[in-house]
């Protein structure tokens, strides 16, 4: 009984102290305005990729031509547009392949590049050397325009494949500034200590150097996925992007390319583009909620 | 009989540069340096920053490269071609000199003590967290603390959970890279009178790297000084503080304070003396470079950096 009781004491005296994800997370929760635009984005994606289960995408974007450019009635809640599509459906299911383009192409990237980055700045030397320049090559080429060219030879296009193409050249960013802190962090002497300790590159890299740039990982790729947003709709805009049939917040926007459409039927472009205003401006304020968060310095006093 | 030998280690360290980026200059960190720590001692490494001392520590631990020489632990060749390499990690470990950047910050007490033992020793978590709270308290931490991070720790209880993690494998040798010069010195005595206590109990060897000739004089059996990246005088710590050779050596010992401060103006000018001589006598003790001669035996124990004369 009475050991039992000690032991009671002993469990209860090893407490833990709050870790470093823990605090992060606190810090953003003391953000009102982050907290705002995560629980905005949330409901969002929980709507998008809800309802959009439901919808069925071939019945809507199919062409009606007895309901050209309706506007916004009981039947299309927010009109239609020059197909007679609905605008709402298109609408819903455009922010969820938006949505899953901008995620996918942050993932992708991301990963590369942060392999690319961790592995060139952990060994240094002529490893370092050899795929900085690799990277420097992808840098010079004008992505955007090599983007846009694959997009027109790649026949079939759906999510994965498009988020690959973009993907594939916008891993750079993320792998030079991962490199420059593996850089850093592989001098300091817990690495050292580590090798000592008899670990091995593998065990370091994950145990030691990757934890501690974890949350530049975070706060970048949360930023990254704000533009990758941007960049997408910016293509399907330009033409560049989704097809017709595959409704994206892009092409919604490039029907206001027509002069009436622009100035009398607002029904088609404005909710799109409010859309993209909104979500990359929640995504950003999460990612430089995150970013305060992991930066002591910029912290506010508890 | 030796436990540790390093035969004319040479360390250079490359200077690019250039339009192609070749190697245009070395810096010789180490050059030509050769000491035997035997079973059980305390060997000091002393000199001022920049003499190589840590880079020759290093060495040993492998974590720089050789550029040429030989270094032997107990009977295997440390730094032999590849493929022959013998793992001797769990029997040489190292104190890191600052104990704020060697412990990962990220990092719970239990998950850095238990690393080495991870590499090495297949425990169950009870048993591994078992042998950590050992650790702990013999390094005189509340096994309580286990769950916590390093900067909820004092410079010194941070230092002694890197002795933890040092120990943790029984190793044989342990190279201890200043490790109290980022102390607080009320700290340092606390944590090198531990030090002692540690090697008692364990049976360990040291291998102590200081520029402080107080904690040296405290510490070491013998002592090996360390000028521009060669040794200039090795000896029992007695014949070092009593009866230095070398003049380097010589004004080292004179550059201790005196406590007393009756013999302040006796030391004042004691250090002086010393400084001329230093100064007029300087190319009798160096090569045209700067750089000391080699060892030459004196006594079966003391060796000065003299030059070759009749």
């Amino acid at each position: 009984m009475s050991n039992q009781q000690t032991e009671k004491v002993v469990e209860q005296k090893v407490e833990k102290s709050p870790s470093g994800l823990s605090i992060f997370w606190k810090e953003v929760m003391r953000d009102k305005l982050a907290l705002v635009s995560l629980v905005f984005l949330v409901l969002i994606s929980l709507v998008v990729y809800g309802v959009s289960i439901l919808l069925n995408q071939e019945e809507i974007v199919r062409v009606d031509p007895f309901a050209i450019y309706e506007p916004p009635s009981e039947e299309f809640i927010l009109g239609s547009d020059q197909g007679g599509r609905d605008i709402f459906g298109q609408l819903i299911i455009g922010t969820r392949n938006s949505l899953s383009v901008g995620i996918l192409v942050t993932l992708i990237s991301g990963f590369v590049g942060i392999v690319f980055g961790v592995v060139s700045g952990y060994f240094g030397g002529h490893v370092d050397n050899v795929m900085m320049r690799i990277v420097d090559f992808f840098m010079v080429l004008p992505n955007i325009m090599i983007i846009i060219v694959f997009v027109t030879i790649v026949p079939k296009y759906s999510v994965l494949t498009f988020s690959l193409v973009m993907a594939a050249f916008l891993w750079m960013g993320i792998a030079r500034l991962i490199r420059s802190r593996a850089l850093q962090e592989k001098e300091l002497d817990y690495v050292q200590a580590s090798r000592t300790l008899g670990s091995s590159h593998t065990k370091i890299i994950f145990t030691q150097v990757l934890p501690n740039i974890m949350s530049l990982i975070v706060v970048t790729m949360t930023l990254n996925l704000a533009a990758n947003i941007g960049i997408e709709s910016g293509l399907s805009f330009l033409g560049f992007g989704f097809p017709q049939d595959t409704p994206s917040l892009g092409t919604l926007l490039s029907y206001a390319t027509n002069p009436t459409t622009l100035e009398q039927r607002w029904w088609i472009w404005v909710p799109a583009a409010i859309l993209i205003l909104v979500l990359m401006l929640a995504v950003r304020n999460v990612g430089e909620a995150l970013k305060r968060a992991a930066d002591a310095r910029q912290r506010r006093a508890s | 009989m030796a436990l540790l030998k390093v035969d004319d280690l040479k360390i250079h360290f490359p200077i690019h540069g250039g339009i192609l980026n070749r190697k245009i200059d070395e810096v010789k960190a180490v050059d030509g340096v050769s000491f035997e720590v035997r079973e059980g001692e305390t060997y000091g490494l002393v000199g001022e920053s920049g003499s190589g001392k840590t880079t020759t520590g290093k060495a040993v631990m492998g974590l720089n490269n050789i550029t040429d020489g030989d270094i032997y632990f107990e009977d295997s060749h440390l730094n032999a071609k590849k493929g022959k390499k013998i793992d001797v990690r769990n029997d040489i470990q190292m104190i890191f000199q600052d104990p704020y950047s060697s412990l990962n910050p990220r990092k719970r007490v239990i998950d850095i003590v238990a690393e080495p033992i991870r590499n090495y020793e297949k425990l169950s978590k009870d048993d591994e967290k078992k042998r950590v709270q050992e650790l702990l308290e013999r390094v005189g931490i509340s096994s309580d603390s286990i769950m916590k991070y390093p900067h909820e720790f004092s410079g010194g209880q941070r230092q002694r959970i890197g002795v933890a993690r040092a120990i943790a494998l029984n190793p044989k040798l342990i190279i201890a890279d200043e490790p109290v010069s980022a102390l607080d010195v009320s700290v340092q005595a606390q944590v090198l009178n531990f030090l002692q206590d540690i090697q008692k109990e364990m049976d360990l060897t040291l291998f102590f790297i200081a520029h402080d000739l107080g904690v040296i004089k405290h510490m070491c059996d013998r002592i090996g000084i360390m000028y521009q990246g060669r040794l200039v005088e090795e000896g029992l710590t007695e014949e070092i503080f009593n009866n230095p050779q070398h003049i380097y050596t010589k004004r080292l010992v004179a550059a201790i304070p005196d406590v007393d401060p009756r013999n302040r103006e006796k030391h004042r000018e004691f250090r002086s003396q010393i400084k001329e001589e230093y100064q007029q006598s300087f190319y009798d003790y160096f090569n045209e470079e700067g750089l000391a001669f080699n060892l030459k035996q004196i006594t079966d124990t003391h060796k000065v950096a003299l030059p070759e004369r009749g």
